[in-house]
């Protein structure tokens, strides 16, 4: 059951209505996971959708832990906690998200759900190398905690000066450069349960097979050799 | 900054178009106004989507350019305040009557109220428990958790049948001029039925929707059609109906 709105990073808190609901929605279906995004959306009584990002600072950290552990609470489960897509970095971040995730785990409890587009997607924006972003992460956040990957494709914008903007989009399919740090997870993890997100401009489902007989393929290669880390 | 002030100026900034009230971004290699105008995207898109969403037929009346500029006008002024998106859009049909540029389709307010309340009845429980109403000791209905009775100022329900059927004729003949229409709307399945009134029949079940006894209800109904006129109608369209199922069967029902 993946969540996009309980905004887990909101200063105000969360909505407890809104947590109730999705507390029941929990009790019926009896989801395997459980996870929304390290973001926000709710600020001053107003509600925006969409996965707004968060300034990497000690006191967000604070916030999102108590928000992650209110909803573990009512829910009486770990959920899992999604690397955003990121258009733009705040001055007053002064932690990497790879060391906030790590953090978070730490303090929390919760587990990862590990986004490689949105790793790719986020270090194109910000200038950085997609392997770095993902070695970072992978560096900072236990295996143990990366509970679920995503894949998907991103749209490339390209600016008035040239400079591409990624966008999340789920729209067409998975870029090569996902598909190689989706080895590489992989190779180093072992198999966890993967999905990948194409949510708009659906295309035939012989495509989509296609895509997931990719994914799977990767998945049963390590599967047959492991020699990934277990902690 | 506190996180709580960064969060408050960048959600302004987003619903304003006001790039200059963001908190203090860090450099990158995406300008500024290139990076705050996806989200700025993403929440309006989905903001307007959700309106179509729940307004399907004002959508189809108005054409979808027209739609979304209406659209994003309301969210200037009534931007979400539920963590719900299906929830958004209570207020649009006031705005629409009150939005200049669709003066000229003074039938619209009410094409948007029925396709609220056909949404509103597809979030409610289909089966399940029933609202159980005791009209006196012989008579008790049940009906169902999801009906509701609406007063229209216009023709709405035809119109919204008229687009359905996609019946060019139909819509032709349909009288646009303002007139009291009473309508029932609940949850059938996965769909929502739409079924006009009349007047006794409207204002009896409108009264015991809204917990009225059944001598309060009678009198409503009394007000608009000869007690035996009124009596035959409730019969047909209330008891009768499709949504009521009544739970004891000495039926009578004095006259008073």
């Amino acid at each position: 059951m993946h969540a996009t709105g309980l905004s887990l990073g909101s200063a105000d808190g969360l909505d407890d209505e809104h947590l109730a609901d999705i507390a029941e929605l929990c009790r019926r279906i009896e989801p395997g996971l459980v996870s929304d995004h390290l973001s926000w959306s709710a600020a001053g009584g107003l509600h925006l959708p969409d996965l707004l990002p968060l300034p990497y600072s000690e006191e967000a950290l604070a916030v999102v832990a108590r928000n992650v552990d209110q909803v573990q609470t009512a829910l009486g489960r770990q959920i899992l906690i999604e690397n955003p897509s990121i258009y733009l970095a705040f001055a007053d971040s002064d932690l990497s998200e790879a060391g906030f995730l790590g953090e978070l785990v730490r303090v929390s409890g919760c587990g990862v759900l590990l986004d490689i587009n949105n790793v790719v997607v986020t270090a194109g924006n910000l200038g950085e190398a997609p392997a770095d972003r993902l070695a970072a992460l992978l560096d900072h956040v236990p295996a143990a905690a990366i509970g679920e990957i995503h894949l998907a494709g991103h749209a490339i914008r390209l600016l008035d000066d040239g400079t591409p903007l990624r966008i999340d989009d789920h729209g067409s399919p998975v870029g090569p450069e996902t598909w190689s740090l989706f080895e590489t997870v992989i190779r180093r993890l072992g198999p966890r349960p993967t999905l990948i997100e194409w949510d708009t401009d659906i295309p035939a489902f012989d495509v989509l097979h296609a895509e997931a007989a990719t994914a799977q393929s990767i998945l049963d290669q390590a599967a047959w050799e492991p020699t990934h880390a277990t902690g | 900054m506190r996180l709580a002030e960064l969060q408050r100026r960048m959600a302004g900034a987003i619903l304003s178009g006001d790039d200059d009230a963001m908190p203090p971004l860090a450099p990158g290699p995406i300008p500024a106004a290139a990076a705050i105008d996806v989200h700025r995207g993403t929440v309006m898109g989905a903001l307007v989507n959700a309106l179509r969403l729940t307004f399907p037929t004002v959508d189809e009346l108005v054409g979808q350019a027209f739609f979304d500029q209406m659209a994003a006008a309301f969210v200037a002024v009534q931007p979400p305040r539920l963590a719900r998106l299906s929830a958004y859009g209570a207020l649009f049909p006031d705005f629409i009557e009150a939005y200049p540029l669709a003066a000229t389709l003074p039938y619209l307010a009410d094409v948007a109220r029925l396709d609220l309340a056909v949404s509103v009845a597809l979030a409610m429980p289909d089966a399940g428990p029933r609202r159980h109403v005791t009209l006196d000791a012989a008579v008790s209905l049940a009906l169902p958790i999801s009906l509701n009775v609406l007063s229209l100022g216009h023709a709405a329900d035809l119109i919204r049948a008229g687009l359905e059927a996609d019946d060019d004729q139909a819509l032709a003949q349909i009288d646009l001029s303002p007139q009291t229409r009473l309508v029932a709307v609940w949850r059938t399945g996965r769909h929502a039925a739409v079924l006009a009134l009349s007047p006794p029949a409207g204002l009896f079940l409108a009264a015991i929707l809204k917990g009225a006894d059944a001598d309060t209800a009678l009198a409503a109904a009394f007000s608009v059609a000869a007690p035996p006129a009124a009596l035959q109608a409730i019969h047909a369209e209330v008891f009768a109906a499709a949504f009521a199922q009544i739970t004891q069967t000495h039926l009578e029902i004095e006259t008073r």
